[in-house]
């Protein structure tokens, strides 16, 4: 055991002065959720800004119809209505970008108004700017019941008449439970994409690296054996890794507090990530830890060098991240098949905890499953490193 | 003490293999029947071409690799059947051994006591013994990628010796070091010798080999065709140099 820490220390210790491992393992997990979603926002915000500032030029043509809507319409901020004489004017300005929406008045509009039939007009728009027309809509929405308004006491009745009833909507799900539902799977699968990647890098390093820069002879010739040596690396590979996956979590946390401190949605937040569910996460991760540092080390052990065995493990990465993905579908839960599919069933079984429906039986086979696979993963690393024909390959 | 009977090393082809080397064997024989001894206080020299099989018997000596059959005692220890206790009395020392390049000197020797078991007084002792022999003082707490050839060569020395090993391997030692650097490896094999430790180097330079062997071996092939003291090896020259002698032996094996 003493020679386990002797060597994970060690390793320790220079993997946190490799400035590489350290810039993907501990800085982009920290920042690339605040970054991500302060561009995301700021992008968002900007654009909404600058889409309420543009002054949308409506084109018309009244075909001899009263102006009295138009008139309304344009003294709201931001519209200019310019007259047409014809639609195929109108519909060319609108292709060339001159114009933003046409409007065209039926020449029965008033008569068929005035009769109580419904009154028609035709809009023009490019659904390439469909924001536009989203934002005119709006417009003509309120326009529209203003005239609806008006037609109801011409004939002495109200509103209400034509609509006659109303929906008030009461939500009785918790916003955790919602969250849980839709987004639950989000956690686990960002939790497990960085232990992935959190683990590589050091897995490379660590046996690839230590093999083309030459120093794993001398240590195979110390009075230490295979095993240990592996462990105490290994100790490393899934310690970092869970490192990486802590803080691209915290940095998750920060980034949505900084956005929405205070809010309902950071009181959910807060309520989801409780004390158990954390203790649950990690009780699942680290034998998936294991597992994934059992998949990568006989990799790196085989490969000759650094590049072989990131050229080797970066596609593994699609193959292991991918199935983390079921998270994402509402209709996929933790059930006694899926709970034996790894990387699947930790998936399931925090989003099922999120949601506050966990199964204790089915966390508990997750738990046991993962826990043998990562054993088995352990026992082919310690096989492979002990190949002579691996080692000195 | 190096005890080494009738060691065998074998190493299995691939289809690839098989066919790169032209061969239908399976398996490749680098090692083919080897026995030789090394005494304390003698400087053994194992010599060949390249490929003649020196470095797979010192990495077995060294407990890398394990023989096909054969022996390997070390201080009267199994390597195979103790390898543990076996690597405690080996130090072991190559051309191209690397060192940790984000670690300093300091941190090196300690990682490695520490494997080794040494007792903290006799690290310090040893360490401060290995720097001022070999002037390490001024960049023991450098990063060893800051460090030159030949101060890198010193810590690979002084890491080889920090437990005080009774038997020191060299395989290859000054393999690629300019004069001044392969000067150090030179000074250690000797300081070794006046230590009483039992040193065995491979190397296909003769003047090193004249300067330092007391016992030496020359394999080709796997096979060992030579094997005598360095004075007698001198007396029976047939070759007018050092270095045509060893040709004319491994050329007539």
């Amino acid at each position: 055991m003493k020679k386990i820490i002797v060597i994970a220390k060690k390793e320790f210790l220079d993997i946190m002065r490799d400035r590489r491992t350290m810039i993907r393992m501990i800085l982009i997990p920290l920042l690339v959720f605040p970054l991500i979603m302060n561009i995301v926002t700021r992008v968002q915000s900007s654009q909404a800004e600058k889409q309420a500032e543009k002054e949308l030029t409506v084109g018309y043509i009244l075909n001899g119809q009263s102006k009295t809507s138009i008139e309304r319409m344009s003294r709201m901020p931001n519209y200019k209505f310019v007259e047409f004489k014809d639609t195929t004017e109108l519909m060319s300005s609108i292709v060339a970008d001159k114009t933003d929406i046409g409007l065209y008045y039926t020449h029965t509009f008033q008569a068929d108004f005035d009769s109580g039939y419904q009154a028609n007009y035709v809009t023009y728009y490019r659904g390439a700017d469909m924001e536009d027309y989203d934002r005119f809509s709006t417009l003509l929405d309120k326009e529209d019941s203003v005239l609806v308004d008006n037609r109801m006491k011409s004939v002495g009745e109200e509103y209400g008449f034509i609509e006659p009833t109303s929906v008030r909507e009461v939500n009785l799900s918790s916003l955790s439970e919602i969250i849980g539902k839709y987004a639950g799977g989000i956690l686990p699968y960002i939790f497990m994409a960085f232990l992935f990647m959190g683990c590589m890098l050091p897995a490379i390093d660590l046996f690839a690296g230590e093999k083309e820069r030459g120093t794993l002879e001398t240590l195979l010739t110390s009075p230490v054996n295979r095993a240990q040596i592996l462990i105490g690396k290994m100790i490393v590979v899934t310690s970092i890794g869970l490192m990486s996956a802590t803080i691209a979590l915290i940095g998750l946390f920060v980034s949505l507090n900084m956005l929405d401190a205070g809010s309902d949605l950071m009181s959910a937040i807060n309520q989801i990530l409780s004390p158990k569910l954390i203790l649950t996460l990690y009780l699942l991760l680290v034998p998936l830890a294991f597992f994934f540092a059992g998949v990568m080390i006989p990799i790196s052990v085989y490969s000759r060098s650094y590049k072989e065995a990131q050229s080797i493990l970066t596609p593994l990465n699609i193959v292991m991240v991918l199935p983390a993905m079921a998270g994402f579908f509402p209709g996929v839960e933790l059930d006694y098949t899926t709970a034996f599919i790894p990387i699947v069933n930790v998936v399931l079984a925090t989003k099922a905890i999120i949601a506050g429906n966990a199964d204790m039986v089915l966390i508990a086979i997750t738990f046991i499953s993962l826990i043998l696979l990562a054993a088995l993963s352990i026992l082919i690393a310690m096989r492979q490193f002990g190949k002579e024909s691996m080692v000195l390959r | 003490m190096i005890k080494v009977e009738g060691l065998f090393k074998e190493f299995k082809l691939s289809k690839k293999q098989k066919q790169e080397n032209g061969t239908t064997d399976d398996v490749y024989r680098a090692v083919n029947d080897v026995s030789f001894e090394c005494k304390p206080g003698s400087i053994f020299s194992l010599l060949g071409p390249n490929g003649a099989g020196k470095t797979t018997t010192l990495r077995m000596i060294s407990t890398m690799i394990q023989p096909t059959r054969g022996s390997i005692e070390i201080c009267g220890i199994d390597v195979v059947k103790n390898p543990n206790e076996a690597r405690k009395k080996i130090g072991f020392l190559t051309g191209s051994t690397g060192l940790y390049e984000r670690l300093t000197p300091d941190e090196i020797l300690k990682y490695f006591a520490d494997l080794n078991d040494v007792p903290k007084a006799d690290f310090e002792k040893r360490k401060e013994y290995y720097y001022s022999l070999l002037d390490m003082h001024h960049f023991r707490s450098k990063k060893i990628g800051q460090l030159s050839t030949g101060m890198k060569q010193k810590v690979s020395i002084t890491r080889t010796m920090i437990h005080d090993p009774e038997v020191v391997v060299f395989d290859e030692p000054t393999s690629g070091l300019d004069v001044i650097t392969a000067e150090n490896i030179i000074k250690l094999i000797k300081n070794c010798k006046e230590q009483n430790k039992t040193v065995i180097f491979s190397s296909h330079i003769m003047t090193e080999v004249d300067l330092l062997c007391d016992d030496l071996a020359i394999i080709t092939k796997g096979k060992l065709v030579y094997k005598d003291s360095m004075a007698n090896f001198r007396g029976q020259m047939k070759a007018d140099t050092l270095t045509g002698e060893f040709i004319r032996i491994v050329n007539e094996a």
